[in-house]
């Protein structure tokens, strides 16, 4: 049993775990053990690079994956005593998209609503309800072979919402539109949440859409939760400015390493290659003795760029590595 | 329950539907049997007749457009079938069967009603060739085609479940171009499709005409049993025995579903 009793639209889940049997009989941990909270109506984006256990966990939570160990209650259901209603209550809108190319768009509404025991006027009325919220009226005809990439992800999410979830979990859902449609997808996720209170877990690995959609974010790394909060909240915790400086060669940057670690105030030091990472209180005014340090130490650096902090920082700081990679 | 049906029916219908809008596999579905039929068929025909081999003479009592009728109905059905594994290879690359499995059916019924839309499909491609039976000297009785839909329907059922089978280890589309040529094809032709093993003829008699190899495969695929069935129907002619031929159909059928529900657990 989860600790928590669940209501309607909430997520929580203690010690959800993945390991799979490796070919030579060992364990291979996907998913170390993910604690996580979501409550009624919020928007949460998961946050991570590719293979940090984001889809594994998803996979977990919208009963596609069976934990091998720990709890989880999803919209008031005990995900191992009782998939079934889980599964009742969740809508799920995959990466890749579902809708077949050459098919009506209300052919595959309707289907999508029959497998949730929905009569065809029944899904037909609803489909038309939800296309029009989602700026597709009058497409119902059309084949999603002919739609924008953006209205055809919007489709995904009209098939995800037919059954009336009250948790819908969308895998990366604007992966691979162009900026414009992605703000408008937002735009309407948002809307999906004010008007319909629908809880949305979001997976996703770009910084600007955590940041600007999710009411909340978790960010995940080798398989375990390591920074949790509001993107504010998370950036504030980042000590100063982000300072990216770049050297000639990968043993200047190590010397610079060891310099930078030693200075007062720095914190987050990360080297990748031949650039440093580094947060410095009140950086601009510490930048020039610290360069003149680098250059005493034999170490000048070739470039140097002093920013406020972004998600990408606080990505960087939680996990030592960029998401960018 | 009746809401689970209705999920059965839901994907039933997507894939009949689906594979009506494909217009490559319906021009593959005619054009299969106008050339095997037209061309094989019409090509072979005057050499298609009783030839003395020492002291066995071997007699197929039909033309080979006859005899190769029956057999062109079941390659149509072979191959509509099997492409039930390009239809989930699809829905696995594109989201669909995830979304599937997230929705309340289970997941038994999902297959079923897959498997219940390919065998569809392939019945209406094995009547599509049972359309051109009378100008091939195969004349037919309301019962006749009758039989020979229900034959279909039960074959076509054993041979999907065999696609999804396949599905389940074929990566990508072009693995299962590789497939059906190397399984398919085979298949057809150690089925006794287009050459007779005479059942006049004793088994010594056969092995002194056939390399034992041949006769060997033959006996042991079990679609020469479907084929012969096939021909029972449509030119009463048999090689094997009739109950034979059904017996191994329906256990070829059941045990390949069977088989399908098994690996489906792991989709």
């Amino acid at each position: 049993m989860a600790e928590t009793s669940g209501e309607a639209g909430a997520i929580h889940a203690r010690g959800l775990r993945k390991t799979y049997a490796g070919r030579k009989g060992q364990e291979v941990v996907a998913v170390t053990g993910v604690d996580l909270d979501v409550a009624p109506g919020e928007i949460v984006g998961f946050l991570g690079p590719n293979g940090a256990g984001k889809t594994t966990t998803l996979k977990m939570l919208a009963t596609l994956l069976k934990p091998s160990g720990g709890t989880a209650n999803v919209s008031g259901c005990d995900l191992a005593a009782d998939p079934l209603g889980v599964r009742k209550r969740i809508g799920y809108v995959s990466q890749a998209g579902s809708t077949l190319p050459d098919a009506p768009l209300m052919l595959e509404i309707e289907s999508q609503g029959r497998l949730y025991g929905l009569s065809t006027k029944e899904a037909r009325r609803r489909g038309l309800e939800l296309m029009e919220a989602l700026d597709l009226g009058g497409l119902e005809r059309r084949k999603s072979q002919n739609l924008s990439g953006g209205q055809r992800r919007r489709l995904d999410i009209v098939m995800g919402l037919i059954h009336r979830p009250e948790l819908v979990f969308l895998d990366e859902p604007t992966t691979g539109l162009d900026p414009q449609a992605r703000a408008n997808l937002w735009e309407h996720i948002r809307r999906l949440r004010d008007e319909l209170g629908t809880t949305i877990f979001l997976t996703t690995h770009y910084m600007d859409e955590a940041d600007s959609l999710s009411d909340r974010l978790l960010i995940i790394d080798k398989g375990e939760i390591v920074g949790e909060g509001t993107a504010t909240k998370l950036k504030a915790e980042l000590k100063g400015d982000s300072l990216t400086l770049t050297f000639s060669g990968g043993e200047a940057a190590e010397t610079g390493e060891e310099v930078a670690a030693g200075l007062e105030g720095a914190a987050n030091v990360v080297r990748q290659g031949n650039v440093l990472f580094l947060n410095l209180p009140d950086g601009a005014r510490a930048l020039p003795g610290l360069i003149k340090r680098l250059s005493d130490a034999g170490a000048e650096p070739i470039g140097a760029e002093l920013s406020r902090p972004t998600l990408d920082d606080v990505f960087l700081a939680l996990t030592g590595r960029s998401l960018r990679e | 329950m009746m809401g689970y049906l209705g999920g059965v029916y839901a994907i039933w219908l997507r894939e009949v539907k689906r594979s009506l809008r494909d217009r490559g596999q319906l021009i593959g579905g005619v054009s299969r049997p106008l050339l095997w039929v037209l061309i094989l068929g019409i090509g072979l025909n005057p050499y298609f007749r009783g030839e003395v081999y020492g002291e066995v003479r071997f007699v197929v009592p039909y033309t080979y457009l006859q005899f190769i009728f029956p057999a062109v109905v079941v390659l149509n059905i072979l191959y509509t079938s099997v492409q039930a594994a390009v239809s989930l290879i699809w829905d696995r690359e594109f989201g669909f069967l995830r979304e599937v499995m997230v929705s309340p059916m289970p997941r038994n019924l999902v297959l079923l009603g897959k498997i219940l839309g390919g065998a569809t499909t392939a019945v209406i491609h094995g009547c599509m060739v049972l359309v051109v039976a009378r100008f091939v000297g195969v004349p037919l009785t309301l019962m006749d085609a009758l039989a020979a839909i229900a034959l279909m329907f039960t074959l076509s059922f054993g041979l999907t479940s065999f696609g999804i089978v396949i599905a389940n280890y074929v990566r990508g589309f072009e693995g299962f171009g590789v497939f059906s040529n190397a399984v398919i094809l085979p298949l057809y032709f150690t089925a006794s499709s287009v050459f007779p093993l005479d059942p006049a003829l004793t088994r010594a008699q056969t092995l002194a005409i056939y390399p034992e190899w041949l006769v060997v495969v033959v006996e042991w695929n079990p679609l020469t049993y479907a084929v012969d069935a096939m021909r029972g129907i449509l030119i009463n002619f048999n090689q094997f025995d009739p109950t034979f031929d059904l017996r191994v159909v329906g256990i070829m059928t059941l045990v390949l579903f069977l088989v399908a529900v098994w690996e489906f657990r792991r989709v």
